[in-house]
């Protein structure tokens, strides 16, 4: 359950030994290639050449695509279509849908604006994927994030399948009370207080159980901590890092001396 | 209100076989004790008397109504069912409104919600704490707010899963208490424990489950005896049960009254 919850798919692939923080630094430097990268077709290629081929070469291009066709091509599609109608200035008409005129110059935008989108959405579900987030965040934790940040993040992965199973178990105490759960959408409504009134105050105690427990674990200790799992941190990922911030600096230049 | 369970199998969705082949036959008035190791399948099998689970194959009969036919909310007219963790159904502002909940929705007039709420109070010793906001009480408290708010629907059969976990002496006499009242009302009475004198001491029927199969059924004495078929689902027989069989006595014995009687022969 708690990995359904997480994008995370484990597989034995070079991507998933690279260091996390590496991951971030590839996910962004895509980003910003494929945006700043001028080209009207940057961002379009970035996900054909570069996100395609890596979720491949991580064995998750199934995940992947399932990710992009359910998730990122409507959300990506809806907003290409409502702004091919709606943004205004357009010269040159394609077509009329009723009052609506739609322009090339209007399509064109709405396109790179969609690709831009569709190809932030991608570099991080290719993080996602492959990344498993606490050891993304404990890696940038040891990089110096507060540890409170990553504490929210992480918290908040592993409560909400906990809170699943505690309301599953509040419904069916509630129900064992003769609480009939299957009557009309009104009726409900009604229902509504059994059944948050115990998640809600169950979830109270447990935040402040949690917040003890982490407490005598020496959570705000300003002592330099430990940890657990040691993150490997390779040569290879530095090359790797240094090689991509080099080529955000490129791209970030080349869009502001030649344009 | 006889329970028939035949040939009870259940597997969750992810496939593991919690009850391989349960049969079953609880009569009318009977108090049965359920123990064995955790994982064993007695909350499951239990779950199936409400309809909160239903077979995967075989069937299970409450009275003449089968579980698969009737909703939860309808089965809860035959079947309470107590669950461990009582923060898992508190929610009204007060005692009263909430032990008053259950034969509400069960349909009962307000003559006889009030009359079934003061007696359900009454017998888990609540009396005195009506207008209490549930969650200003103790943990064990709170308890016994649980265990009133399924009395208070007058159900023939009640189910107790485990409930003097946690618990100091002085409730678990309650607990006990309240079964025995429940007894000489006539009400079946099925509890999953791990606390063994309490099983030993208010239960004459016992059943110890182990991988989702029955292993023992019958008399306290006789399936408590069982020292080494009990060890096989992590069950320690009584203290004084041992006890007693270190001291060689013919008959097994399960608590003072009967370890001091085969002493004096």
């Amino acid at each position: 359950m708690n990995d359904r919850l997480s994008f995370y798919r484990k597989k034995n692939s070079p991507i998933h030994t690279l260091n996390p923080f590496t991951k971030l630094t590839l996910t962004l430097a895509l980003i910003v290639i494929g945006i700043v990268g001028g080209g009207y077709w940057t961002a379009s290629l970035a996900v054909c050449l570069a996100i395609a081929p890596l979720t491949i070469f991580s064995k998750l291009f199934g995940d992947y695509l399932r990710v992009a066709f359910r998730l990122i091509l409507p959300t990506a599609g809806f907003m290409f279509v409502m702004q091919s109608i709606f943004i205004p200035g357009g010269v040159t008409e394609l077509f009329r849908i009723g009052p609506f005129s739609i322009e090339v110059e209007t399509v064109q935008r709405s396109y790179l604006i969609a690709s831009r989108i569709f190809l932030m959405v991608s570099a991080f579900a290719f993080l996602l994927l492959t990344t498993h987030p606490s050891e993304l965040m404990t890696d940038l934790t040891r990089r110096g994030l507060p540890p409170q940040f990553s504490y929210v993040l992480i918290s908040t992965l592993q409560i909400i399948p906990q809170m699943q199973a505690k309301a599953q178990t509040i419904i069916s105490a509630q129900r064992s009370r003769g609480l009939d759960t299957e009557s009309s959408f009104m009726k409900r409504i009604g229902l509504l207080v059994p059944l948050v009134g115990p998640l809600v105050f169950g979830s109270l105690v447990e935040v402040e159980e949690r917040a003890i427990a982490i407490e005598a674990r020496g959570f705000t200790s300003t002592r330099v901590k430990t940890f657990l799992h040691d993150i490997p941190d390779t040569h290879m990922d530095k090359i790797i890092r240094w090689a991509l911030l080099a080529l955000i600096i490129v791209a970030l230049a080349s869009k502001i001396w030649l344009s | 209100m006889k329970i028939e369970i035949s040939n009870l199998q259940f597997s969750y969705p992810d496939g593991v076989q919690a009850l391989r082949g349960i049969s079953l036959i609880i009569e009318t008035g009977e108090q049965v004790a359920i123990i064995g190791q955790n994982g064993a399948g007695k909350t499951t099998l239990v779950k199936h008397l409400n309809g909160l689970l239903q077979p995967t194959s075989g069937s299970v009969h409450i009275g003449e109504w089968d579980t698969r036919k009737h909703s939860v909310a309808k089965l809860a007219r035959r079947v309470g069912y107590v669950f461990q963790n009582p923060d898992d159904q508190l929610f009204s502002k007060n005692v009263g409104t909430e032990v008053a909940f259950g034969p509400k929705n069960l349909g009962f007039n307000g003559d006889q919600v009030q009359a079934l709420v003061k007696d359900a109070l009454a017998l888990t010793e609540l009396s005195d704490k009506t207008e209490t906001n549930p969650y200003d009480l103790s943990p064990t408290w709170r308890k016994m707010v649980a265990l009133a708010s399924i009395i208070s629907m007058d159900t023939d059969i009640v189910i107790f899963d485990e409930p003097t976990t946690g618990q100091d002496a002085a409730n678990i006499a309650r607990i006990a208490n309240v079964i025995k009242a429940l007894r000489e009302r006539g009400k079946t009475v099925i509890t999953i424990t791990h606390d063994i004198d309490f099983c030993a001491e208010n239960f004459e029927r016992v059943i110890a489950m182990a991988q989702g199969q029955i292993l023992l059924d019958g008399r306290a004495n006789d399936v408590l005896g069982q020292e080494e078929i009990l060890a096989t689902t992590y069950v320690d027989p009584p203290q004084l049960t041992r006890l007693g069989k270190r001291l060689g006595f013919k008959e097994t014995v399960r608590n003072e009254e009967e370890f001091l009687a085969a002493l004096r022969g």
